[in-house]
């Protein structure tokens, strides 16, 4: 258990979320990074994520998280009695048997349920272990929010929040179409909504899963940044959103558009940060010509 | 005659004055130098604690399990290592009088945690499961334990055969057989052979079952001396499961890799329509038995591996695509929470429930299954 320091000798802020403390812990109890070890940050300005060691515990109200495994990392969270974590029920991996699961019931069920979100967040009541994880490699990502802060995760990124940190979704507004009439297809390149967490009173604790490695940047204001959109891991609500198409010139002459050589991007505006993913998925792009689009810029070579 | 201190091979007095092996100085044998544990050549004797995996306590969470190298790992007696043949040292790694070796150099051994194997003190890994020696167990607070990290290149030893494992993310097996070994495999994981190494089916019973199941119908089997390679096609990590005589463990269908030919292979068909049409593996399980010789079973996990000990009566719940093994003696039973979302009727959850006594095996990227 990590107790609040008493005239500390020693004054260390995490890098990466900010807790502070004596240092005299390996981890963070609050985000699992490791204490003393120099950020990773590329000529371009790309903080990589510390690692969260093997068996490193992260603590949250009464209860901690231990992130136990390398390529697939799994949450395994001692809940107290009086805390609760919620979690997309596909992600649970085991439980002991006194857990209790209920369902936590959400708004907008018709829209998610076309979106392919899920429909119901599944909540688990201490005491008891329980434990979570993805089914792809990557690293665990730690965000731990204090009171009025919030993030933004894009969807299917979020693995577990602890009963302190509240959730809500909202739409992307960012799509594009292809044909005319009958035959027009709206896609959306980031998905249809967002996951946005937030803590009002009670510091939280986030838990996303990575797929590949991890790294962040803050974007200064009006600074903007170009990434493939299924990269995107998470971003404060700070930063704005665009769509950008690249694509070639004469790019929409047939011969053209049987190939897919169009380049589809998100535009960040800072000020906040945001997170990429290495192990982005595949974007799925008919190649024909956009007809419509949310405020997109297009730019041809 | 002369012999190695460091690996104990014996040389003649005209052999020169170092081991050819590892450059270690040569002294006079005062005694015929002690056997290994258990040569290539002779089967692994199973400890009684391993080869009766029922009832046996499991690791205390929050500790390391059992004795913990000496910093450095890098030769010198081991604290509290047990003693299999009656001439080790025990106790808290005091120098304790031989009993049985009045002369000579102490017969120091090391016993590896997973499989429990016995050592000569200054291995780095174990020459059985290749599991390393000098570094400490990583044992959830909830009593998970990680499987090892077979370090890169690690060789393993099994009947005249070794195992090299190559790689880390997607690690391969690398056999290399010896005269009269064998092993066998699905074909699908074959990375590689030598064009010269003997392949041979081996008969299964109830083949029109395991078509329609949609398991192996043809399991092959590489005949030694030769070499030929494995791997699967996802991050993972390799489970080296040495057996002892007498063991019985299952194995979800389509995760083991390869198998030595001391162990017996079968299939157990699980019992109950939940526990097939919900348990996200499908009618059989691989069952691997051994007689009264031991042998090696290696099995590829996804994403890392996790083993937990369950006491008689103890339960855990698992989702059902994250098993990868057990001991024969664990009972699986598939149950169903509902989640209720109103009108629009919410979702189940298929949950495997595992109960002990004996060993679970689970995959942190699990093999996802569909609810309803």
């Amino acid at each position: 258990m990590i107790g609040a320091p008493t005239g500390p000798k020693r004054h260390y802020k995490c890098p990466w979320c900010g807790q502070a403390g004596e240092g005299t812990e390996l981890t963070c109890p609050a985000c699992g990074a490791s204490v003393d070890v120099r950020e990773v940050v590329t000529d371009s300005g790309w903080v990589e994520l510390p690692g969260i060691k093997d068996m490193a515990r992260l603590q949250f109200g009464r209860s901690y998280c231990q992130i136990e495994g390398k390529y697939v990392p799994v949450a395994d969270v001692n809940l107290s009695a009086e805390d609760s974590v919620y979690f997309a029920h596909h992600l649970l991996l085991w439980k002991e048997p006194q857990v209790d699961l209920s369902a936590m019931s959400l708004k907008g069920a018709w829209k998610r349920l076309f979106a392919g979100m899920p429909l119901v967040m599944t909540q688990a009541r201490g005491p008891g272990h329980i434990a979570f994880s993805r089914d792809e490699p990557g690293e665990m990502v730690a965000v731990p929010l204090h009171p009025g802060q919030a993030a933004d995760v894009r969807e299917h990124c979020f693995l577990v929040g602890t009963g302190q940190v509240s959730y809500d979704w909202f739409q992307t507004g960012i799509w594009f179409q292809t044909g005319t009439g009958n035959d027009r297809e709206t896609h959306y390149p980031l998905g249809m909504f967002m996951d946005r967490f937030f803590c009002q009173q009670a510091p939280g604790l986030l838990l996303l899963h990575s797929a590949g490695n991890c790294f962040v940047r803050t974007l200064g204001p009006g600074q903007t940044i170009l990434i493939k959109p299924t990269a995107l891991l998470f971003k404060d609500p700070t930063v704005q959103m665009q769509l950008h198409i690249e694509q070639p010139g004469g790019y929409s002459s047939s011969f053209w558009s049987s190939w897919t050589m169009r380049y589809l991007w998100l535009r960040l505006f800072g000020p906040g940060r945001v997170a990429v993913q290495s192990a982005f998925k595949h974007m799925e792009d008919n190649g024909r010509y956009v007809s419509g689009h949310s405020g997109a810029t297009i730019h041809q070579w | 005659m002369k012999v190695c201190p460091t690996c104990n091979h014996q040389y003649a007095e005209g052999d020169g004055n170092f081991c050819v092996r590892d450059g270690t100085p040569l002294v006079a044998a005062a005694q015929p130098p002690a056997a290994p544990p258990h040569s290539p050549a002779t089967p692994l004797q199973a400890p009684p604690q391993a080869a009766v995996p029922q009832g046996a306590v499991p690791s205390v969470p929050g500790q390391m399990a059992g004795p913990q190298p000496q910093p450095g790992g890098q030769g010198g007696p081991i604290a509290g290592a047990a003693n299999q043949f009656g001439n080790l040292q025990q106790g808290a790694g005091q120098q304790m009088p031989q009993p049985r070796a009045a002369a000579g150099a102490p017969l120091e051994r090391l016993k590896c945690d997973w499989c429990q194997g016995t050592n000569e003190s200054t291995a780095l890994a174990c020459r059985y499961c290749g599991a390393p020696l000098d570094i400490k167990n990583l044992v959830s607070d909830s009593g998970w334990r990680e499987a090892p990290r077979i370090r890169d290149m690690t060789e393993i030893h099994f009947g005249r055969s070794t195992c090299q494992v190559e790689g880390e993310i997607v690690p391969v097996a690398e056999i290399s057989l010896g005269q009269g070994d064998s092993v066998f495999f699905e074909h699908h994981v074959l990375l590689w052979k030598d064009d010269r190494t003997p392949m041979t089916v081996m008969p299964l019973q109830g083949g029109m079952k395991r078509a329609l199941a949609g398991m192996p119908f043809i399991v092959s089997l590489a005949h030694g001396p030769g070499r030929v390679a494995f791997s699967r096609d996802a991050t993972g990590e390799l489970v080296v499961m040495p057996l002892h005589p007498g063991m019985e463990v299952d194995v979800r269908e389509h995760a083991f890799l390869l198998a030595s030919h001391h162990i017996g292979y079968s299939y157990v068909r699980i019992k109950g329509l939940r526990n097939i049409l919900f348990g996200g593996q499908g009618m059989f399980m691989d069952r691997f038995v051994t007689g009264n010789e031991s042998g090696l079973l290696i099995l590829h996990g996804y994403g890392n591996v996790f083993e937990r000990r369950l006491n008689p009566g103890e339960s855990i719940i698992l989702e059902p695509g994250a098993f990868l093994y057990k001991d024969a003696s664990v009972t699986m039973n598939v149950e169903t929470q509902k989640l209720s979302a109103g009108f629009f009727g919410g979702t189940g959850m298929n949950l495997a429930r595992m109960t002990g006594p004996g060993r679970v095996g689970i995959q942190s990227m699990y093999v996802h299954h569909k609810t309803d």
